[in-house]
């Protein structure tokens, strides 16, 4: 009997059937997915001893207290730290998560390091008289934040640049004083300042929210008034108008609410202080309603800064971008580490000198500022990075606390101010202790320390027992003055309106920015519309037919500075006239100048 | 009847080695560094599951004890066996921690309290684990080579549960469904 090739198939085929008949394919099937859920890449926690490690989360300047309870060395769970006098065991979800962060598919571990350096050395040699090098801080206050003002004062063209703003530096909102809020779209009770102290002061004041949207705040105030885009100076006008006794004008046309509602909202402030009135954009015409209400000294106090060794005095002074010369930065240096509020780039890049600038972001993502930047040069990420975090905005007492590393960095990461430091030929090896010997010095204030919940007065504490307890968990807290200084609050101009007729929609930033957050949590939020993701708009539906979109479609977001490719959500409970985005470096870019857009069919 | 021949004796060879050949070929087979017997520690040493398997303080499940744990009654052979006087020479003599494979290792990616289930649920310890605590000898450790799983997680004596090829999410699910719970992703996966 001689065997065919038709036979080997008919076997073949045979066997094929018959193996579907027995458990191997299956069980293969099954063993394949378990093991794919261990192979290699697929980040592994430690196995080892449970313990508790403290920190403080560097992710905004909130800087909550953390208890990460860790597995060997490996952080696991994060948790806020119940006992703390400010924090209060608050965290959000961006701090719960925040241990996911140095797993970031966006995260950069190597960068042009060598390259940088090079390239900023060339450009200083031939940096012409009325040019300058810069750096961008978007978060000041920090121990980095005065290296980068030593250094730069070691260049007579150094300018050292922060983000605009009126309350958070030498200045401070004591929110537990506060009977009366009126918030103009400041998201006060999701995500602003230090989220569990505004929670345990919440019960102490009444709010008042004025804002477009019916935001989250907005939902949880006592009071929503839902203003006209754009009108929150008309509104601030009207109120100022009723408490000086004047005539309201047509500030109820201006900003769609009724006349008594506007009286009633001015009264309440007269009547049931001590007040405070908030902008999310800290514009100088609405913040002077806090001198019209008395707020100056009693909701809004000076706050004294953190001592610094008597050597560092010698830097240069803070600069807002918007008083440095067009056209006069040669190199500009980024730090995005620390996050803080991004400026739309069209506003850096005015600044810049128009041939060859430099520009160099320090960054652990090229997401930000990265997408601009000829250099991204890597840095740490919380939990991995070692930073001071100041007080947040509403901490009315200087704070020091440390981020403290839970977990080692990777080879190849920059720390943003040693590099600056080294290019001016400065030391700044060992400045976070320099400063806590400079808040021991002073002796004021408390130490509270995260494991055992006690404060202890600091002149009780030893140097090296204080700067332990700074790396192990714990917060300095300043002393508050007896007497207290009347702050005073620099007004400067009206903030310009720049309208567009051919951009019909008034954009509303509906979430704070908040950076990156773990790529789980993202996608959790973003998936089921909690958070608005950066490429969705929402638009009533009503908007959406006259722009010729729909619900789920895809669109394109046109503004004065560019265009984005956005998927649209109909939401009958958004404003007409209005596009809702979420605040993101994009976004920023794209709408952040000229807060007018159109939406249009991709 | 020759043309289905060939065909027939495919389907044989494959279903004979899928039943027969895949079960066996698909574990490797290894014993537990000591042949420890569950019942001698129950019945003459009067020991309950939680004498060995405690929580720790912070409500972990500690697991398998460790050798500080063994070294407290057996610092010198106390009784006749060859397995007793190995243990003691080569792991208490030189404080040499025993590799124990351990049947119930559970993947990376989900987390399984034992506190949720003893105290807060109350299940006993043979709900999941069978008479493993009345068992004279230890099984050997079978690996899975694909998943690099135990193929026995659950230590009964019942097939059905004994043949799973790991603690599925299925199982957990199963369970859960039975008892009318439901919960979030989150609960395991963390």
């Amino acid at each position: 009997m001689t065997s065919t090739r038709r036979d080997l198939f008919k076997l073949a085929g045979g066997a094929a059937v018959g193996a579907l008949f027995t458990p191997a394919p299956w069980r293969l099937v099954t063993d394949t997915a378990l093991w794919s859920e261990t192979w290699p890449g697929v980040p592994r926690p430690a196995r080892g001893e449970i313990r508790a490690k403290y920190t403080n989360c560097s992710l905004c300047p909130a800087g909550c207290a953390v208890r990460a309870r860790c597995v060997g060395e490996q952080p696991v769970a994060l948790m806020g730290v119940l006992e703390h006098p400010f924090t209060h065991g608050a965290l959000c979800p961006f701090g719960l998560a925040g241990h996911h962060l140095p797993y970031h598919p966006a995260r950069i571990a190597q960068g042009p390091v060598k390259q940088a350096a090079a390239a900023i050395a060339s450009a200083l040699a031939r940096c012409a008289a009325n040019e300058r090098i810069a750096v961008l801080d978007l978060r000041p206050g920090r121990t980095a934040s005065w290296t980068y003002r030593r250094a730069l004062a070691q260049w007579k063209n150094g300018t050292y640049l922060t983000p605009p703003r009126t309350l958070g530096g030498n200045l401070a909102v004591n929110l537990a004083a506060a009977k009366t809020v009126l918030s103009f779209g400041t998201p006060l009770l999701d995500g602003w300042g230090t989220p569990g102290n505004v929670i345990a002061a919440r019960e102490g004041f009444r709010l008042i929210q004025a804002e477009t949207v019916e935001s989250r705040t907005a939902v949880m105030a006592d009071q929503w008034l839902p203003i006209r885009p754009g009108s929150e100076p008309a509104l601030a006008r009207a109120i100022a108008n009723v408490l000086g006794n004047q005539p309201l004008h047509d500030a109820a046309l201006e900003t769609g609410l009724t006349e008594a509602q506007i009286v009633a909202a001015a009264r309440e402030l007269a009547d049931n202080g001590p007040a405070l009135v908030l902008d999310a954009r800290e514009r100088p015409e609405i913040l002077a309603l806090n001198q019209l209400v008395g707020s100056l000294g009693h909701t809004i106090v000076m706050r004294r800064e953190a001592p610094v060794p008597a050597e560092w005095k010698n830097a240069v002074a803070a600069t807002e971008l918007s008083a440095v010369p067009d056209g006069s930065v040669r190199v500009l240096l980024i730090d995005e580490s620390a996050p803080g509020p991004y400026l739309p780039w069209s506003a850096v890049e005015k600044k810049l000198v128009a041939e060859n600038p430099v520009v160099v972001a320090f960054a652990w993502s090229g997401e930000g500022y990265g997408r601009h930047a000829q250099f991204v040069l890597p840095t740490a990420v919380y939990p991995e990075m070692v930073d001071d975090i100041p007080a947040a905005v509403d901490s009315p007492a200087a704070m020091f606390r440390l981020s403290a590393a839970l977990v080692p960095p990777p080879a190849d990461v920059v720390n943003p101010a040693e590099f600056v430091a080294a290019l001016a030929q400065i030391s700044a090896t060992n400045t976070l202790r320099e400063r806590a010997d400079a808040i021991h010095k002073s002796g004021r204030g408390t130490l509270f320390t995260y494991a055992d919940a006690k404060s202890t007065a600091l002149k009780d504490v030893k140097a090296d027992g204080f700067w332990k307890a700074l790396n192990e968990g714990g917060c300095w807290m300043d002393a508050v003055p007896e007497r207290q200084e009347i702050p005073k609050l620099a007004f400067g101009p009206p903030a310009a309106t720049l309208t567009a007729d051919n951009l019909p929609l008034a954009v509303v930033m509906a979430e704070a920015p908040a950076g990156l957050g773990s790529p789980i949590l993202s996608k959790m939020y973003q998936e089921s519309n909690l958070r608005l993701a950066e490429d969705r708009v929402v638009l009533h539906p009503t908007v959406a037919r006259e722009c010729g979109v729909e619900d789920g479609g895809r669109a394109i977001l046109e503004a004065g500075c560019g265009r984005l490719d956005v998927l649209v959500c109909e939401d009958p409970g958004s404003p007409q006239g209005v596009v809702q985005v979420a605040a993101g470096p994009r976004t920023l870019d794209l709408c952040g100048s000229s807060p007018r857009a159109k939406v249009v069919r991709a | 009847m020759r043309g289905i021949f060939p065909f027939a004796a495919g389907a044989a060879i494959m279903l004979v080695a899928g039943w027969a050949g895949f079960p066996r070929a698909i574990y490797k087979s290894r014993p537990q560094p000591v042949d420890f017997s569950h019942k001698v520690h129950a019945d003459k040493a009067g020991q309950k599951c939680e004498d060995c398997h405690a929580f720790r303080p912070d409500g972990t499940f500690a697991g398998i004890p460790t050798l500080d744990k063994c070294a407290g009654c057996h610092a010198a052979v106390m009784g006749a066996t060859v397995a007793e006087k190995n243990f003691v020479e080569q792991y208490v003599t030189p404080a040499r921690e025993p590799q124990w494979a351990v049947y119930a290792r559970q993947p990376e990616n989900v987390f399984f309290s034992h506190i949720a289930h003893v105290k807060r649920a109350q299940l006993t310890c043979d709900t999941c684990h069978g008479d493993h605590g009345a068992s004279d000898h230890l099984l050997p450790y079978q690996e899975d080579r694909v998943s690099g799983y135990s193929r026995n997680i659950w230590q009964t004596a019942d097939r059905v549960k004994t043949t799973r090829a790991a603690m599925t999410m299925s199982a957990c699910v199963e369970c859960h469904r039975q008892q009318g719970l439901e919960h979030s992703c989150l609960d395991c996966h963390k």
